[in-house]
């Protein structure tokens, strides 16, 4: 049995569980070659919080028995993986990304972890992530306990928030696949940013014990990965039933696109301006090219909008008022004053003064825009859009503009409810849809992406789609320069 | 759990070396932040309030549809 080579650490996790099934290399080996990888680069794109080499091999050795006595469990034995720094691993510490909870240790594993670990995973680190998920709201790249995230095309850009570290790892090879966690952006924003292919579930379809809290009625975790079908493989492991997460919708989810409706069948809704005006001038060749990409896949693509709705105040209400009850003992310690962004403090201590007025108001708007969302699929099987419109900023630029400053013309607040699709992120998210991110170009040197956003439950159907256009693009194998 | 400080010294080791490398944010007065935080909420509930909620629509409780 050779040891792995350098071709491994781009490999989806099927093609690396083939690997080991043929007996090319063992889980130790392989095991061995990520957790070193990530212990060596993962701080040179401050995507690291906490390695896990001794528990990595331990894993994988048991893994190898396993193979040894022909117990296969799946495409993801034995392959490594890491999580954000969001999720419980028993007896190791979890920090959140924020200086108050450094030296927090749970006694249990977030159930997703134990899901993995019961098909062969091997956890081999935990990754970075901007502090308590950006609750509060950051300004700063560098609002997370390890530093700015760093993207692995380009270091001076941010790779995005708040699953940093997650989407950086899969990026830079340093992972096959990771988990994040996404309550309003978190998943789609970083997987854009890096130039890797995630996948954000309906909300309730995976378990969140052992997460930090953000928002109950808004946080969902899911993969990023080198394809859509990892994505769907990785989906079918940590979906499914959980009493110990009042949000589990008690669904799992089997990944069969062999079943889904034939393509041509699909009905995608689009907005022009998404693609024509909304884009950075630069990424906007890409995200046209990416369009008729999707189009040559023989779906039906159809002109469409978002009903209008404040989306992103509703969304911002319910998050604050959440947030504000979630961690009402860090703002009362006065503990929330060791975070590393100050707007995220002030945001914090803020939320605490949301009038339930505000929260009610929220909610019910919640409901009649998601009944709204609800008739748009009578006519839709999905939608797409740009998964951010831009690329990945500066890591020194503000995220925003600071309290006063006049906005730069590229900055100025968005409408309260903009064309198309672009407020697709909090729309999909108060309705708790599931999105897929998939690579479709370059602007600058540094990823695009689109997002295919669809009703709850329509996984297979997104994945499909997915599947057939990274079957027609290369974009989710590109690899950054130097790594 | 109880861990010894020495075993809780070599957990976060690694945290702590790449904090250190941390970035800083432009500094702007607490005063300043919490003003602006706080403007930042009233005018999300500014435009909540201007959106006419019959009134049996119920909060929602379901959060996917």
């Amino acid at each position: 049995m050779a040891a792995p080579g350098n071709d491994v650490f781009f490999q989806t996790a099927a093609e690396l569980n083939a690997r080991l099934v043929k007996k090319e290399f063992s889980a130790e080996e392989l095991a061995r070659a990520f957790a070193e990888r990530l212990e060596q680069l993962g701080p040179r794109y401050n995507a690291l919080a906490l390695p896990l080499k001794a528990e990595a091999l331990k894993k994988a050795r048991a893994v190898d028995k396993d193979l040894k006595n022909g117990r296969l469990r799946g495409p993801l034995q034995g392959v490594p993986y890491a999580v954000k720094d969001l999720l419980s691993y028993a007896g190791q510490p979890t920090t959140w990304g924020a200086r108050p909870y450094v030296a927090q240790i749970f006694d249990y594993n977030a159930t997703v972890i134990d899901k993995l670990d019961a098909v062969g995973g091997v956890i081999t680190g935990k990754l970075a992530m901007v502090e308590l998920a950006g609750g509060g709201g950051y300004r700063s790249a560098a609002a997370s306990l390890f530093g700015p995230g760093l993207n692995p095309w380009d270091r001076s850009r941010w790779s995005g928030g708040s699953s940093s570290g997650s989407a950086a790892a899969v990026a830079a090879g340093l992972v096959p696949y990771a988990l994040g966690s996404e309550t309003s952006g978190s998943i789609v924003t970083p997987a854009a940013f890096c130039g890797v292919t995630a996948l954000r579930p309906t909300y309730g379809l995976v378990s969140r014990h052992g997460a930090m809290a953000l928002s109950w009625t808004l946080d969902k975790l899911g993969p990023f990965a080198h394809s859509a079908e990892d994505c769907g493989r990785i989906l079918q492991v940590i979906s499914g039933k959980d009493s110990q997460d009042p949000g589990s919708a008690g669904k799992s989810f089997y990944y069969t696109p062999q079943y889904a409706r034939p393509l041509p069948d699909l009905k995608i809704g689009f907005a022009a301006t998404d693609f024509a005006d909304r884009p950075d001038a630069a990424a906007r060749p890409a995200f046209a090219a990416a369009l008729e990409a999707v189009k040559a896949c023989g779906v039906q693509l159809v002109e469409a909008a978002l009903p209008p709705f404040p989306y992103g105040a509703v969304l911002s209400t319910i998050l604050s008022a959440e947030q504000a009850s979630v961690f009402e003992p860090l703002i009362a310690s006065g503990k929330v004053d060791e975070l590393a962004d100050p707007s995220q403090i002030a945001g914090l201590k803020a939320s605490l003064e949301i009038p339930a007025r505000d929260y009610l108001k929220a909610m019910r708007l919640r409901r009649m825009l998601q009944e709204a969302i609800q008739m748009m699929w009578g006519d839709l099987d999905a939608v797409i859009a740009p998964a951010r419109t831009g690329i990945a900023p500066k890591v020194d630029e503000p995220l925003s503009p600071p309290p006063g400053a006049a906005s730069p013309a590229s900055r100025q607040a968005p409408p309260a409810t903009p064309r198309g699709f672009g407020a697709i992120i909090p729309a999909g998210n108060l309705a708790g849809l599931p999105a897929l991110v998939l690579p479709c170009g370059f602007a600058e040197n540094m990823p695009v992406a689109l997002q295919l956003v669809g009703p709850p439950w329509s996984e297979n159907t997104l994945l499909a789609i997915g599947k057939e256009f990274q079957s027609r693009t290369d974009w989710h194998q590109r690899k950054p320069p130097g790594v | 759990m109880k861990l010894t400080r020495r075993q809780l010294a070599g957990v976060l080791a690694p945290a702590a070396a790449l904090a250190r490398t941390a970035a800083q944010p432009a500094t702007v007065a607490p005063d300043e932040e919490m003003r602006a935080a706080r403007e930042h909420l009233k005018a999300n509930g500014e435009t909540l309030a201007a959106q006419a909620v019959p009134m049996s629509t119920e909060p929602a409780f379901q959060f996917k549809v």
